[in-house]
């Protein structure tokens, strides 16, 4: 049976080495960067020519603009519309990374199932958050570190558990997604060895772990739409922290 | 786990900078705000299209209970020029009525005194018919003389 780690595994395509770190373009590269034109194609067609009323492409953008859109709204409030592009951004790239993920047959690979790249994507939003938070409030942001009604003599241990979980958010939502992403990729290729084992020993006992698959397929996917959303989601809420504290 | 392998960190983050900034200023960002404005501009219209409806709608409700109100007052208009015209016919019927009997009363009363008149000459004549018929049958049957005004008082006598 084939390691079932072995899929994460990073082979370099082109070496490229700049001032001594390796910046090789690797598989993970590439995927990303399929990733990067499948969204391209999608976005350059459905808004060559906006109309008021939208055709399919077009809907299809602003059905997930939309979607973007109105989880700012509802989290941040209308300030928080301004960043609806940075948002979606992120939310295209995880969805189309983990969706892509899932072609079979090309040896397609999973960029979001690795947490160098998750955790890249979780410093953008920490990044964006601090920076807006000091720019709309300066120094009157660390108030949202000491939530308001906190009793004197607490206020020092609130201040500092606030403090560390501020800081823990970019790991949370990092290993989120990359452990979502890998625990699932990991359970395919498990139960796809055990159709060929099981098979071997007898045509139909392989069938079992082959229904597993089936059923796992569609939870993974669904699990690649929901960990987007949930990235997306945590990615408004912390951002509501910046631009209303609390 | 790949995962954990620091080797290919550097070379993940250096490629997911570089496509994500793609992502962000090549494409989402010239892309996304022409959406944004029809998404706008279609709830604008969309909201003044509802407004105008909203105004025609009430326009409408006035016409029609402008509408409602007229015909109403038409209906009794109508209602009271035929109780009026009803009323006038009653009347002059009336009128007629009363005049056409009085004189058909006063014709009858006419009618009956010329009867009274035609009966008392007719009363007058048969006497004295009656009382020339008896002189004149006293003469030939008896052979005396007496004249119709003897009759007429013999039998005014009885």
């Amino acid at each position: 049976m084939a390691n079932p780690m072995e899929q994460f595994k990073i082979e370099t395509i082109v070496p490229l080495n700049a001032g001594g770190f390796d910046l090789s373009f690797t598989n993970s590269s590439l995927w990303m960067l399929i990733t990067l034109l499948a969204v391209s194609a999608f976005l350059f067609i459905g808004t060559a020519r906006p109309q008021l009323v939208p055709g399919r492409m077009q809907a299809a953008v602003e059905l997930l603009y939309d979607f973007i859109r109105d989880m700012l709204r509802e989290n941040v409030g209308k300030d928080g519309l301004r960043y609806a592009p940075l948002i979606f951004a992120v939310f295209i790239f995880v969805l189309s990374c983990n969706l892509i993920g899932m072609v079979p047959f090309v040896h397609s690979f999973t960029p979001t199932s690795h947490i160098a790249v998750t955790f890249g994507l979780a410093m953008i939003v920490f990044i964006l958050v601090v920076i807006v938070g000091f720019a709309r409030h300066g120094l009157h942001f660390f108030s949202l570190f000491l939530p308001e009604g906190t009793p004197l003599f607490v206020a020092p241990l609130v201040a500092a558990i606030e403090f560390l979980s501020f800081l823990s958010r970019p790991f949370t939502l990092a290993i989120r997604l990359f452990a979502n992403m890998t625990a699932g990729h990991v359970l395919m290729k498990v139960f796809g060895g055990f159709v060929v084992s099981l098979g071997a020993v007898n045509i139909g006992l392989g069938i079992i772990p082959l229904g597993v698959n089936v059923a796992l397929t569609a939870l993974e996917l669904l699990i690649a739409v929901v960990q987007a959303y949930v990235f997306a989601l945590l990615a408004s809420i912390y951002l509501n922290d910046a631009v209303n504290l609390h | 786990m790949p995962q954990f392998d620091p080797a290919s960190f550097v070379s993940q983050l250096f490629w997911f900078g570089v496509i994500f900034t793609l992502l962000y200023f090549a494409v989402v960002r010239p892309t996304l705000p022409k959406v944004g404005k029809v998404i706008d501009a279609r709830e604008a219209q969309v909201g003044s299209d509802l407004d105008r409806a909203e105004a025609a709608k009430g326009a409408a409700d006035t016409l029609r209970a402008d509408h409602e109100t007229a015909m109403k007052a038409a209906r009794d208009a109508a209602q009271a020029a035929v109780a009026q015209a009803r009323e006038t016919a009653a009347k002059a019927s009336d009128t007629q009525l009363k005049a056409l009997g009085a004189r058909l009363d006063a014709d009858a009363e006419a009618a009956a005194a010329s009867l009274e008149l035609a009966l008392g000459s007719a009363r007058a004549g048969l006497e004295t018919t009656v009382a020339e018929l008896t002189s004149e049958a006293v003469a030939k049957l008896v052979g005396i003389e007496i004249t119709p005004a003897d009759v007429s008082a013999a039998i005014a006598a009885r």
